[in-house]
């Protein structure tokens, strides 16, 4: 059923202004191990050729969860906020 | 450059809680919010219960005047097995019995409420800026500044700098201020995500069909809470952040709506799907360390959080009340090193947060090993519902022409479960028994004394002597009475 499947890009609001870079990934660090694939909700980290790749426009959709940072061991992926003023709006509650 | 007595970072329940205990005790203060309002970042379930009233009575008079706010009179518990038909309802309420605990000196027996933060947070924050501090929204705070080994002020993104006597760090689960000072990075395990949805709806038909009851689901999935607003309800998840995490965030939530019972309801009260955030929770068997020279960490930066339910917005409040405190008692004596500061743990060990946290081992490791994990909790309904099966009336209207041979079928199985069960149970059900205060243990063996026949003669005090010679647990409860 088409209304109990959450589309991120309908039910996450984000702010007009530039982010810029909050997360830094160090690709040297990853292992490959696919973690921050499995808990980031809104499908910004892959996987390819034993390495993470996060999407270039991450700062679109983000939700600013830190999943990604806490879950990854080998300490590959730095997380700070977006830009003052920009990012995740919380819209309804 | 500029200066004031303490610095909070965070516009949050905690941040706001300190800035608010801090002006009251005349001290200089500020509040450093990234968001362009307070709430702007922050979603909770959230339910606030009844120690609310005792501990925070002047924010619980102003709820009901907010747009999302419900009461909460109880929680439902509904347990969904492997095939999403609900087997079991079970409501917890108030009783007339209600009268000799505390909270019902105020006549609120089991009572809570149901607010959204963009609601709760303006309210706190504004409660701070009468009592006189600042609140600076849309600023990130990006690093602290350390002089000898003290944090003396923060850095704003921008790169200015503010001078503090003592820096507070509100700043939620992933804390960029406990990080910065060094004193923990991530978790490792000790904290849990929690995807959420919000959907809107009617209000009366909500009002209709689940009345002032907030309801949880469990069963063989991720266990998942409902909570009701004014017009609106969230549906949500915990699950700790660790390697055996094996799921989309959001196929959790979706994983439980997909039970027939929940997909009526949402037909029944006109639901829309509107928000989905997913939010660190901290849930852990005891907080963190939570100061260091110059700084307090508070609420979930400091790991607060309730290890039993994970409720958090109590603990913020109450941690940010007695940093503030503890602030302007270190102020006042001119020393704000780490061996001064240890004074806030004393502190809140000593008040009701540390009496939150005295079981956190056990309370943590009975939900990990249960509504967690989807094998285990397949065991546990199957238990329940044989259990609940047993019921004497069941056998009475039980239409099967054998009564008592179905009672015997009932109790074999239940032996057959038992293995299973009572792994279970020896690890991490029975550990809670720790919990059970001496007093209450003094009161049950004083009861059960008259229904057994040997120790009936004895004086009270001969039989309590006697059985704690024979039970070591017996006898250190006893001796802590
Ligand atoms: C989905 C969910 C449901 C929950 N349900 C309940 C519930 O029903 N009842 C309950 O009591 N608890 C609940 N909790 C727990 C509760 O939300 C938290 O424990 C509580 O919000 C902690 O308050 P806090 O002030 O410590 O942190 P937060 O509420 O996280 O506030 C931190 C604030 O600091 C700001 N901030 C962060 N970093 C910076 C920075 N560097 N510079 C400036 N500002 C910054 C953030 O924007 C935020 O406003 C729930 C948690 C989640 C995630
Ligand atoms: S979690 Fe870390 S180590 Fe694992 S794939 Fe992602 S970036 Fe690499
Ligand atoms: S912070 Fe959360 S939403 Fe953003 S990339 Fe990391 S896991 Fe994904």
């Amino acid at each position: 059923m088409e209304e109990f499947k959450i589309d991120i890009k309908k039910v996450v609001f984000h702010k007009e202004g530039d982010t810029g870079d909050f997360i830094n990934y160090d690709v040297e660090k990853c292992d490959g191990c696919g973690m921050c694939v499995k808990v980031c909700s809104a499908g910004l980290w892959s996987l390819k050729d034993g390495k993470a790749r996060l999407a270039p426009r991450y700062g679109e959709l983000c939700l600013e969860c830190a999943a990604c940072w806490e879950i990854c061991v080998p300490e590959a992926i730095d997380f700070s906020y977006p830009a003052s003023g920009s990012g995740v709006t919380i819209k309804y509650g | 450059m500029e200066k004031w007595d303490v610095v909070i970072v965070g516009g949050g329940p905690g941040g706001s809680y300190a800035a608010k205990t801090a002006a009251e005790k005349g001290l200089k203060a500020v509040f450093f919010e990234r968001g362009d309002r307070p709430g702007e970042k922050n979603s909770s379930g959230a339910g606030l219960g009844t120690r609310w009233w005792r501990d925070f009575p002047e924010i619980m008079s102003k709820l009901p005047e907010l747009p999302s706010y419900r009461k909460a009179d109880m929680i439902v518990i509904k347990v969904v097995d492997e095939e999403n038909r609900v087997r079991l309802v079970h409501g917890t309420t108030g009783s007339d019995r209600d009268g000799s605990r505390w909270s019902n000196s105020l006549d609120k027996g089991m009572a809570g409420a149901a607010i959204y933060r963009l609601d709760l947070d303006p309210l706190i924050a504004d409660m701070a800026i009468q009592a006189g501090a600042e609140l600076r929204t849309s600023t990130l705070i990006s690093d602290v500044i350390i002089d000898n080994g003290i944090v003396t002020g923060v850095k704003t993104e921008k790169g200015e700098s503010i001078a503090a006597e003592v820096v507070i760090a509100a700043d939620g689960g992933m804390s960029t201020m406990a990080r910065k000072a060094g004193m923990r990075n991530r978790w490792g395990g000790g904290c849990t995500l929690v995807p959420q949805l919000d959907f809107g709806c009617d209000g009366d038909k909500l009002d209709a069909v689940a009345g002032n009851a907030e309801w949880c689901w469990f069963g063989p999935f991720n266990g998942a809470y409902q909570m009701h607003f004014a017009e609106s309800f969230h549906l949500g998840a915990g699950k700790w952040l660790r390697p055996d995490w094996d799921t989309k965030p959001t196929e959790v939530l979706e994983r439980v709506m997909e039970i027939p019972a929940f997909r009526k309801f949402c037909k029944v009260v006109d639901a829309q799907m509107r928000e989905y955030q997913a939010h660190f929770l901290p849930w852990l068997k005891k907080p963190v360390k939570s100061y260091t020279g110059g700084m307090m960490l508070v609420g979930d930066a400091g790991g607060f959080p309730c290890p039993l339910d994970g409720e958090g917005i109590w603990h913020a409040c109450m941690s940010g009340r007695i940093a503030a405190e503890t602030a302007a008692w270190a102020i006042s004596r001119g020393d704000v090193s780490e061996r001064a500061l240890a004074e806030y743990e004393r502190r809140w060990k000593a008040s009701p947060l540390g009496l939150e946290h005295q079981y956190g081992a056990e309370f943590v490791e009975l939900w990990d090993h249960s509504i967690f994990d989807p094998e285990l909790m397949k065991g546990l309904i199957q238990l329940l519902l044989e259990f609940s099966e047993i019921h004497p009336f069941s056998i009475l209207f039980d239409w099967s022409d054998d009564h008592v041979g179905c009672l015997n079928q009932h109790i074999e199985h239940l032996f057959d479960m038992m293995p299973e069960f009572s792994d279970f149970a020896s690890k991490y059900m029975s550990p809670l028994g720790n919990t059970i205060s001496p007093r209450v243990v003094k009161r049950a063996l004083l009861q059960a004394k008259p229904k057994v026949p040997l120790f009936k003669f004895l004086p009270d005090d001969l039989y309590l002597k006697l059985l704690a010679r024979m039970n070591s647990r017996i006898r250190s409860w006893l001796e802590t009475v």
